[in-house]
C-alpha cells in the first residue's frame, strides 16, 4: 500500500501528465496540501516509487528559468496508476459515512 | 534600513554559495536538477540552503544503511587516523627536544665549529627523515580513504580529520600504552629527562597541533582529494597504486613493532633479515602515485595526437 506522500506525488504526476518534473511537482503538492514540500522529502520519494516501479524518471530539457540546469521529467507507469488507484478506493471506502465525508458533500451542492 | 537590507543581501548571497558546496556531495545529474528546482522556485539562499542540505543528508543516511561504510570506518578511518595521529605526535615530540636543546642553547659555534655544526647538521636530517616520513605517510592514509570511501567521503572524510587531530591528545587506548610508547595526554605532568622541555606549553601543545596539521591533516587532505580521483586511472595502475599504497600502510603499520624492538635491545641485537628504512617505504605510496599518473597523462596526450 502507498503511503500519503507517494500518493500525493503520484497524483501530482499524473495531473501533469507531460510537464511533471520535480519543481512542477512539488508546486502542485504544496497546492494542494497548503504545506511546503522539501526538495529532499520529494526527490527520496521520487527514488523510492521508481524503485518499485510505480514511474520512471530521465533528464529532461535545459530551460532559461531554471538557469540553463536539466530537468528531472516523471512518468507514472500503469502500475503506479493501479497503486494510486488502490490507494484511492480505500481512502474512499474508509471514509464512507464519516463526519468530514458528510460535511464534505454538503459543501459541495 | 539600508545596513540591513546590505545585511540580507549579503547574508542571501552566502547562503547561495553555501547551496553551491552543500549540492556539491550530490550526484551530477541530481545536483543539476536540484540548482534547476530552486532557481525555478524563486527561493530565498536560506530557504534553498535547508532544502539542499536535507537532500543530502537523507541521501548520506541512505549510504550508512549499507556495511560497506561502516567497515571502511571501523578498519581505515579510525585505527590508520589513530595511529597516523600517535606516529607524528612522537616525531613531533623527538623533534621538540632538539629544537628546544638548540634554541636554548644556541651559540655560533653550532655553525663555526666543525665537529658542532656535523652534529647539528646530523640531527636536522635526521628530525628532516623524520617528517618527510610522516607527510608521506599522510598522504598514503589519506588517499586510501578517498579511494574507498568515496561516496561517504563527507562524513569520513572530516572523521579521518578529526581522529589526525584529536586522537593523540586523548592518549590512545589502554592496549596500545606498551607497544607505541605513547606520550602523556595533556593535564599530566611531565616526568623524565625530558620534563624541561614539555613543560613549556609551547613544545607540549602548540608544537605538535602545528606538526600534526602541517604534516599530517593537509597531506591526508591532498590524498583523499587524489584517492577520489583514482577511478579516472586505468586498470593496471590502479593495481600498481593499490600496490604501493599497500607496501606503504604494511610498513607505517609495522614500523614500531620491529623497529622499537630492535632500537631497545641495548645488550646483543638478534640477528635479523636487513630491513628496507622507514622513509623508502613511506615514499613508495605518493612514488607510486606520481608515476601512474606520469604515465596515464603520457598514455592520454599521445591518444589525442594521434589522428582517427
Amino acid at each position: 500500500m502507498l503511503g500519503e506522500f507517494e500518493y500525493l506525488l503520484l497524483t501530482a504526476a499524473v495531473r501533469l501528465g507531460e510537464e511533471a518534473y520535480g519543481a512542477a511537482i512539488r508546486q502542485e503538492i504544496e497546492g494542494a496540501t497548503k504545506r511546503r514540500c522539501s526538495i529532499g522529502a520529494l526527490y527520496t520519494t521520487l527514488d523510492r516509487l521508481e524503485t518499485k516501479g510505480l514511474l520512471q524518471t530521465w533528464m529532461g530539457d535545459a530551460t532559461p528559468q531554471r538557469g540553463g540546469r536539466a530537468k528531472r521529467m516523471v512518468r507514472v507507469t500503469a502500475k503506479g496508476i493501479q497503486a494510486a488507484t488502490t490507494f484511492y478506493n480505500a481512502v474512499t471506502r474508509v471514509s464512507r459515512g464519516v463526519s468530514w465525508e458528510a460535511r464534505r458533500g454538503a459543501v459541495k451542492i | 534600513m539600508g545596513g540591513a537590507s546590505g545585511r540580507c543581501q549579503d547574508m542571501n548571497r552566502i547562503c547561495w554559495w553555501l547551496v553551491d558546496i552543500v549540492s556539491r556531495m550530490l550526484e551530477p545529474a541530481e545536483r543539476d536538477a536540484v540548482h534547476g528546482d530552486v532557481a525555478e522556485s524563486g527561493e530565498t539562499g536560506r530557504r534553498a540552503l535547508l532544502d539542499v542540505l536535507g537532500l543530502v543528508i537523507r541521501r548520506q543516511t541512505v549510504l550508512w544503511k549499507d556495511w560497506q561504510p561502516w567497515l571502511a570506518l571501523i578498519t581505515l578511518v579510525v585505527p590508520v587516523g589513530m595511529l597516523l595521529s600517535l606516529i607524528s605526535r612522537r616525531v613531533a615530540d623527538g623533534s621538540a627536544i632538539y629544537i628546544w636543546l638548540y634554541a636554548n642553547n644556541w651559540t655560533l659555534d653550532y655553525l663555526t665549529n666543525v665537529a658542532v655544526r656535523h652534529d647539528l647538521l646530523s640531527d636536522s636530517a635526521e628530525i628532516g627523515v623524520g617528517y618527510l616520513a610522516v607527510l608521506c605517510w599522510s598522504w598514503t592514509g589519506g588517499f586510501l580513504v578517498g579511494s574507498l570511501s568515496r561516496r561517504t567521503i563527507a562524513v569520513n572524510g572530516p572523521l579521518f580529520c578529526l581522529v589526525l587531530l584529536l586522537g593523540a591528545l586523548f592518549g590512545g587506548p589502554q592496549f596500545l600504552r606498551s607497544w607505541l610508547f605513547l606520550p602523556r595526554p595533556l593535564g599530566h605532568t611531565p616526568i623524565g629527562p625530558n620534563a624541561a622541555v614539555f613543560l613549556d606549553p609551547f613544545y607540549r601543545v602548540i608544537f605538535p597541533l602545528t606538526v600534526q596539521t602541517v604534516l599530517v591533516v593537509l597531506p591526508s587532505l591532498l590524498g583523499i582529494c587524489h584517492g577520489l580521483k583514482l577511478a579516472r586511472l586505468p586498470r593496471l595502475l590502479q593495481t600498481i597504486l593499490w600496490g604501493s599504497v599497500t607496501a606503504a600502510v604494511i610498513g607505517m603499520v609495522t614500523q614500531n613493532l620491529v623497529w622499537w624492538q630492535v632500537r631497545t635491545w641495548n645488550n646483543s641485537p638478534p640477528s635479523l633479515p636487513r630491513l628496507p628504512p622507514l622513509l623508502l617505504l613511506a615514499l613508495v605510496g605518493p612514488f607510486g602515485y606520481i608515476v601512474a599518473v606520469g604515465c596515464w597523462r603520457r598514455c592520454y596526450r599521445k591518444n589525442r595526437r594521434v589522428p582517427a
